[in-house]
């Protein structure tokens, strides 16, 4: 490819993220603004947003690179990334709205009337942050290293100047705006080669017989554990995702929560047919990058291998220009919500606490990806979402529904959970990739299910603990809010 | 205009007390308001198992389906095989409806908790 191509798309969509950033500085004024966009985002942009924030690296490479590594088993990754935003649906967008609380620890705190509740979640919070920063920019290093030959520290780096100038410049305002539009510019950068690339393969006579083959990598087949476990860790892990918690924050109330989850939904679905696509055609054209160890970067290499010419440069640009949009929104996401909570433990939530929280969310991630290296992306970040399952999800859930919980019992889930998975993630990783068992590699499903436990167990154990102003709390985030328009 | 400092939401300072969302009520405070809210939560809560063991019972047949089924791979549909269309495509609909049917519940659950205030 030519290296030309990759550098101008990359720039390109800095240089548009950084002047939506500026254009949301001009306008972003108060301190509402700043913080939470006053609330006044309409659910169109919001939804976009979110999804724009959403769809990272795993989404836009990863998915199609495990597709045509191993076909039909890896078409249960983009059904997860969905579900998970119903299972949010179900459990958690509108109290979560209600409850007011701008990130997680906010959350917790108020529900369990706990400083120190705050802090365990705070860290844990950190944690899944950190974890889920890397793989986008490993992400980075692998486009820019395919795409450009230049070398991989490039990448990640470059995405962590962009991002923590927009972000310092711009707060939350900009970064919605930005989210938005990477929303569509990642949506079209996958749909528009995919739809050319069989439109031309249609032009052509050949490949009418081409049919996917069964298994042309020659990839042994995953096993049901395996399947279970992972529905397990991207139905639980999506909710309680930091990033994702901020977005609800902006909306108006708690029945504009539900409906701009209801469009988030429609967003994910259409956009995950097309690296379902193109993994697909990906199996039956290319399977030798999955020999070459190049799977992830097939969306990439795609139209300059089945289209050519000057028009597969063209597309390829496209194509490169939506990946960095990917690195880039869900990067920013997680700094933005990485900083609130940074900011309000650390430096106690002035505006320049928060900026320097922004540097300090983005650049510690950036010494673990030069440290790291990743085999696939989507496998990566599926265990980001069985961290955040096993940590974050029991204390949301239960703290939602349930009025037993208490301080203790949710501390000791968070720990339990974190030390369970954190521990299969570290052996496993020291095993290798493929050397590890199923149960160490794929650990949502025992570790998930443990947490809940212990955090039941605990609460039920440390009843008395149970905070006074609990009905208080259950109420403000069940019951609706007084209609904005009265009918009556 | 004057640009505003950001101040820390309720950190430094006391916490703000909750302020609570309906109307002037305060359901707590009354033995009646507090039974209103119960029931609500369990009505909420209820629908929400109920669309999430509908989802996952179904999830589960395409799993099975996938599995079990006699041919499903074989089974080509303009070309494309079975389990191909299935996972890759026909779950996302299952996903969209399970969310509009609950959305619509959930706003039903919320409103008659209003008339029953209202009515009080």
């Amino acid at each position: 490819m030519n290296p030309a191509v990759g550098l101008v798309a990359f720039l390109a969509v800095s240089i548009t993220t950084a002047v939506i950033g500026f254009y949301g500085l001009r306008i972003s004024r108060t301190t509402g603004d700043f913080y939470v966009a006053s609330r006044t985002v309409p659910p169109w942009w919001n939804a976009s947003a979110i999804g724009g924030e959403y769809l990272s690296a795993a989404s836009f490479l990863g998915v199609a690179g495990l597709i045509l590594l191993s076909g039909t088993d890896a078409l249960w990754f983009p059904v997860g990334y969905t579900a998970g935003y119903l299972m949010l649906l179900l459990f958690v967008a509108a109290p979560l709205r209600r409850s007011g609380a701008y990130t997680i620890p906010d959350f917790t705190e108020a529900r369990l009337d706990s400083r120190m509740v705050r802090r365990v979640t705070s860290l844990v919070v950190v944690a899944v942050g950190w974890l889920y920063i890397v793989p986008q920019l490993h992400g980075a290093a692998l486009t820019i290293r395919i795409t450009t030959g230049l070398p991989s520290w490039v990448g990640s780096t470059a995405v962590v100047l962009v991002v923590c100038v927009t972000v310092v410049a711009g707060g939350m305002r900009s970064i919605t705006f930005v989210q938005a539009f990477q929303y569509w510019l990642k949506l079209t950068a996958l749909a528009v080669p995919v739809i050319f690339v069989l439109l031309v393969l249609a032009g052509n006579d050949t490949p009418h017989q081409a049919q996917l083959p069964v298994n042309p990598t020659g990839q042994p087949a995953t096993s049901a554990y395996q399947n279970i476990s992972l529905m397990v860790a991207l139905l639980f892990g999506t909710l309680g995702l930091p990033h994702v918690l901020v977005r609800f924050y902006t909306n108006p109330d708690g029945q504009s929560a539900r409906r701009t989850t209801l469009i988030v939904l429609g967003l994910l679905s259409v956009f995950y047919l097309f690296p379902t696509l193109s993994g697909a055609v990906g199996r039956i054209f290319a399977p030798e990058l999955a020999q070459s160890g190049q799977a992830d970067a097939l969306v990439l290499l795609l139209p300059g291998k089945l289209v050519g010419g000057t028009a597969g440069e063209l597309l390829s640009a496209l194509v490169v220009a939506g990946a960095f949009a990917a690195f880039l929104s869900t990067t920013s996401g997680l700094v933005v919500s990485l900083s609130g909570v940074i900011s309000q433990d650390l430096f106690g939530g002035s505006v320049r606490g928060f900026r320097l929280a922004a540097l300090l969310a983005a650049v510690v991630p950036l010494g673990f990806a030069f440290t790291t290296d990743t085999l696939a992306l989507a496998g990566s970040v599926g265990l980001v979402f069985a961290f955040t399952a096993s940590t974050i999800c029991p204390v949301l859930l239960l703290g939602i529904w349930w009025r037993g919980l208490t301080d203790a019992g949710a501390i000791a889930g968070m720990v339990t959970g974190a030390l369970l998975c954190g521990g299969a993630m570290v052996i496993g990783t020291v095993m290798g990739q493929g050397n590890a068992p199923a149960w160490l590699a794929q650990p949502a499903a025992w570790t998930v299910p443990a947490a809940f436990a212990v955090t039941v167990a605990v609460s039920v154990w440390t009843k008395n603990r149970v905070p006074a102003s609990v009905n208080r709390v259950m109420s403000r985030l069940h019951v609706p809010e007084r209609p904005v328009a009265t009918e009556r | 205009m004057t640009r505003v400092r950001v101040t820390a939401p309720r950190q430094s300072a006391k916490p703000v007390p909750l302020r609570f969302p309906y109307g002037g009520e305060v359901p707590e405070d009354s033995d009646v308001g507090r039974v209103f809210v119960r029931s609500l939560i369990r009505s909420q809560l209820r629908l929400a198992l109920v669309v999430a063991c509908g989802f996952l019972l179904i999830l589960a047949a395409f799993a099975m389906l996938l599995v079990f089924g006699p041919g499903v791979a074989e089974t080509r549909i303009l070309g494309i095989p079975l389990d191909w269309l299935l996972l890759g495509l026909g779950i996302y609909p299952v996903i969209g409806l399970s969310a509009w049917l609950y959305n619509r519940a959930a706003a039903r659950n919320e409103a008659r908790y209003r008339d029953l205030v209202e009515d009080k």
